[in-house]
C-alpha cells in the first residue's frame, strides 16, 4: 500500500495540489488532491511528471556530489567542504577585488521554493554586499 | 494576477491576449472552458489559432510584433464609441489626458494597417469588453516577451481601468506566471530593486528595517537583471554568476553568445539538481536536493502560498539548497544557520507585512492563502485593489500609452520568416525535470519541432516530421516541421525544451528597456530543406548521443526518442 504525501506540483504557476504515491522509499505514482486552484484535477505534467526522482538519465543524470574543474580542466567530485571553501574564498576574492556588484546571484523559480530563495536574496544582499539578484521570471 | 485562477470561470467575458493556456497552464484552461459552459463571451488575440481561439466568440489574428498598436486602437474604440466608465475614470484614475491624446491617433482604421486585425473585429472586441458586467483579462509570454512589452501590459491595464474592471470578483487583470515558482521568487524579493513583500531597496526606512534584521550594511543602489549579464560581462561589470536551479545556455537568448560570456567570468557556480548544459561553463558546481526531497512553500500565479511536502530521502551527497547558500555565507565570515524552512519562513514573514499571517501552521489550515495576508487567522485576498485603491502614491490607477515601435529584427530577404519561441504541453522549461519522466518524454522528443503553416510547408515542398535546418543570424539547428492549419504564415514556431533543435541558438537578445525582459517572440529565421533525410536523422541521432555523453550520460539512447526517429523514417 503506497504513502500518500500531499504536495504541490512543481511544474507551473497553477499551484495544483497532489498527491505523491510512495512506496519503500520510491515515488511510484501521483494523483490529484483538492486544492483551491485545481480541485482535485491534474494535467499530464502533475500526473507524470515525478520520475525523474528516480534518476531515470534519459536525458541528463541527477548530480550526486560536489564537482570541482580539476587542473586538467574537468569537472571531479570532491567534498563538500571542499566545494564550498572554494566558492567563498573566490567569490571573497572577487568582492575585494572588483567590488560587490561584479557578483551576481539568481534564485531559482523552479523546485526550491520560497525560503531557499529568501535565503539565497539574503546571502547576496547581506554578505556580498549587491542587489544583484535576480532570477528566471525574464526567460 | 490582480484576481485569483477560481474567478475566471464567473468572469462574463474573458479577454486573452497572447496567451495559449492549453499548452502553457492546463488546469487554467479548465477555468476557460468552465466560463464558456457558464456563457461567457471569449475574445483571443494571438496570431495562432490557439485552442481558446477555436472556442472563441472573436479571434484577432494580430500580425506577430504589433501588439502596442492594437491596444492603443481598442482605448481608442472605447473614448470614439464613448464605451468607458466616465464616473470611474474620473473617481480612480489619472492621465487621461495625455493618454487620450495618443490613443487617439490609434484609430482601428490605422492599427489594422498595422495588425492585420479588421477594424470592425476591433470595435466589436471593445463592444462585448466594454458591454460586460466583469470582464477578466489574461495575458501570457505573448505579451511580455517583446522588445515593447512593458509598455503593451500598461496599455492592457489601462483598458481594465477605463471600464472599471478592478476591485471586484472575476475581474481585472491575469498575467499567468509561467513557472511554478515564479511569483514567490518574485515574493521573497530575488529581484534587484526589492527586498522580500516588494519594499524597496531605496527606501531609506525599509532599509534600516532590513539592515537591523540581518544586522550589516545593505546597499541603497538598485542590483542589475540577470539577462543583462553578457552585456554587463562584456564591459568587464560583472565578474562572477552564481547560477541557483537554472540553466541560461539552454533557457536565454542568443546561446553563443551566453556560453562564450560564461567562459569568459572569473567564477561560474551552478547549483542544480541535474547536469545541465550551464555546468559544462562551470568551475564549481553543488548538488542540491530536488522538488520530492524536501519541503516548503511555494507561490501560485495568483499570489496563493501553498505548503509543499518532502516524499522521499534524496539520493547521494546532496544537501537542501538554503542548507548550501548558509554554509557558503557563513564560510564567508556571516554565520547563517537555519534548523529547516519554517525557521526561515517565520523570519521572512516578519519582515514582511503583507505575508505576515501565513505561518506553516495557518498555509495548512487553509491550504492555499492568497496575499495580503496581515494577520495570523487572516484568510488571504483573493482580488486586489478592493476600494480601487491602487500601489501609486495618488492611490490612483495610472493610464498609460506609448507609440508602438516594431520588435529589432524584420525579417528579409537573407532571412524571411518570423521566429517565435512557445512552449510544449508535455515539457518544461530547460527540460531537465520533464525530459528525465518516461511518460511526458514519450509525447514529444529530440530534435523538437518547427510549427509552420501549411501554405509555408507547400511552398517549401516540406513534409511533416522532414528535417530542416533553420538559422538566424546567430545560429542555426536542425528540427522537424510541423505544419499545422493553426499558424500564420510567415512565421514559426519553436519550442524551447529542446537541446538539438535548440531555438535560443537562434533567438535576440533584444532587452525591453523596463523589464529588461527579451524578445523570445520576434526574431528573423530561414528554413532550409536537407536533402538526405537518412543523413539528417543520423545527425540528430549523433548530436543526442554526444549531448548527453558530455553530461556523463553512457547509456544509450533513451527508448522514446529511438521510437520517434523510427516512426518519421
Amino acid at each position: 500500500m503506497a504513502k500518500k504525501v500531499l504536495t504541490v506540483c512543481p511544474y507551473c504557476g497553477a499551484g495544483c495540489r497532489l498527491y505523491l504515491l510512495v512506496e519503500d522509499g520510491k515515488v511510484v505514482g501521483a494523483e490529484g488532491a483538492p486544492g483551491r486552484t485545481n480541485e482535485g484535477t491534474l494535467c499530464l505534467k502533475g500526473r507524470y511528471g515525478w520520475d525523474y526522482l528516480n534518476d531515470t538519465q534519459r536525458l541528463t543524470k541527477r548530480l550526486t556530489q560536489p564537482l570541482l574543474r580539476d587542473k586538467s580542466g574537468e569537472l571531479a567530485g570532491v567534498s563538500w567542504d571542499e566545494a564550498i571553501g572554494f566558492v567563498a574564498d573566490r567569490l571573497t576574492a572577487i568582492k575585494k577585488k572588483h567590488g560587490p556588484d561584479a557578483i551576481l546571484c539568481t534564485g531559482s523559480a523552479r523546485g526550491p521554493g520560497n525560503e531557499a530563495n529568501y535565503v539565497m536574496q539574503k546571502f547576496t544582499r547581506a554578505v556580498i554586499g549587491t542587489n544583484n539578484i535576480d532570477h528566471c521570471a525574464r526567460v | 494576477m490582480s484576481n485569483g485562477v477560481p474567478e475566471i470561470e464567473d468572469a462574463k467575458c474573458l479577454f486573452i491576449f497572447g496567451y495559449n493556456a492549453a499548452d502553457s497552464h492546463p488546469i487554467v484552461a479548465r477555468r476557460i472552458i468552465k466560463a464558456k459552459e457558464k456563457g461567457a463571451k471569449i475574445i483571443v488575440t494571438d496570431p495562432r489559432r490557439t485552442e481558446a481561439a477555436r472556442i472563441a466568440d472573436l479571434w484577432l489574428p494580430i500580425k506577430n510584433g504589433t501588439n502596442m498598436a492594437l491596444v492603443n486602437a481598442f482605448a481608442n474604440v472605447l473614448i470614439t464609441e464613448d464605451l468607458f466608465d466616465k464616473d470611474y475614470v474620473a473617481k480612480y484614475t489619472e492621465g487621461f489626458d495625455a493618454y487620450k491624446e495618443i490613443v487617439l491617433r490609434y484609430t482601428p482604421e490605422h492599427a489594422e494597417a498595422i495588425t492585420g486585425v479588421p477594424a470592425a473585429d476591433i470595435r466589436k472586441a471593445m463592444r462585448i469588453y466594454a458591454g460586460s458586467p466583469t470582464s477578466f483579462i489574461l495575458w501570457g509570454m505573448g505579451v511580455t516577451q517583446y522588445g515593447q512589452a512593458v509598455d503593451v501590459v500598461k496599455g492592457l491595464s489601462g483598458l481594465a481601468l477605463m471600464t472599471g474592471n478592478f476591485g471586484k470578483p472575476s475581474v481585472g487583470c491575469g498575467p499567468v506566471r509561467g513557472q511554478n515558482n515564479v511569483q514567490g521568487t518574485c515574493d521573497v524579493g530575488c529581484l534587484p530593486n526589492v527586498y522580500p513583500g516588494y519594499q524597496s531597496v531605496t527606501d531609506d526606512k525599509v532599509r534600516e528595517k532590513f539592515e537591523k534584521a540581518w544586522g550589516v550594511p545593505l546597499s541603497p543602489k538598485a542590483g542589475v537583471t540577470m539577462t543583462m549579464v553578457p552585456h554587463l560581462a562584456q564591459e568587464g561589470k560583472i565578474k562572477a554568476f552564481y547560477v541557483f536551479g537554472e540553466d541560461p545556455v539552454q533557457s536565454d537568448p542568443d546561446a553563443g553568445h551566453m556560453r562564450h560570456t560564461l567562459d569568459h567570468l572569473d567564477l561560474v557556480v551552478v547549483q542544480d539538481i541535474f547536469f545541465n548544459k550551464t555546468s559544462m561553463h562551470a568551475h564549481v558546481v553543488l548538488p542540491a536536493t530536488a522538488w520530492g526531497e524536501h519541503e516548503g512553500v511555494y507561490s501560485t500565479c495568483d499570489r496563493g502560498f501553498q505548503h509543499f511536502n518532502k516524499a522521499v530521502e534524496p539520493k547521494g551527497d546532496v544537501k537542501p539548497d538554503w542548507e548550501i547558500i548558509s554554509l557558503v555565507a557563513t564560510r564567508m565570515g556571516y554565520p547563517m544557520h537555519y534548523d529547516n524552512t519554517e525557521e526561515i519562513w517565520n523570519e521572512m514573514i516578519a519582515l514582511c507585512p503583507k505575508y505576515a499571517g501565513a505561518t506553516y501552521e495557518m498555509l495548512d489550515k487553509y491550504g492555499s492563502i492568497q496575499w495580503p495576508c496581515p494577520t495570523v487567522g487572516h484568510p488571504g485576498t483573493p482580488y486586489l485593489f478592493s476600494g480601487n485603491k491602487f500601489n501609486t502614491p495618488s492611490t490612483k490607477g495610472n493610464l498609460f500609452a506609448a507609440e508602438w515601435r516594431p520588435p529589432k529584427e524584420l525579417p528579409d530577404e537573407e532571412y524571411p520568416l518570423v521566429l517565435s519561441t512557445v512552449r510544449e504541453v508535455s515539457h518544461y522549461s530547460v527540460r531537465t525535470m520533464t525530459g528525465n519522466c518516461a511518460g511526458l518524454q514519450s509525447v514529444a522528443d529530440e530534435p523538437g519541432y518547427i510549427q509552420m503553416s501549411v501554405a509555408d510547408a507547400e511552398a517549401m515542398d516540406l513534409e511533416e516530421n522532414e528535417l530542416v535546418w533553420i538559422s538566424s543570424r546567430r545560429g542555426k539547428v536542425m528540427a522537424r516541421i510541423m505544419p499545422s492549419e493553426r499558424i500564420n504564415k510567415g512565421t514559426v514556431y519553436m519550442t524551447y525544451h529542446w537541446w538539438v533543435g535548440s531555438c535560443n541558438e537562434l533567438t535576440i537578445d533584444n532587452l525591453d528597456p523596463v523589464s529588461k525582459t527579451p524578445e523570445y517572440k520576434f526574431c528573423a529565421a530561414k528554413v532550409e530543406k536537407v536533402a538526405d533525410q537518412a543523413w539528417a536523422e543520423q545527425y540528430v541521432k549523433d548530436e543526442y548521443a554526444r549531448l548527453r555523453a558530455r553530461m556523463g550520460c553512457q547509456t544509450a539512447a533513451p527508448a522514446a526518442a529511438a521510437e520517434a526517429a523510427a516512426n518519421a523514417n
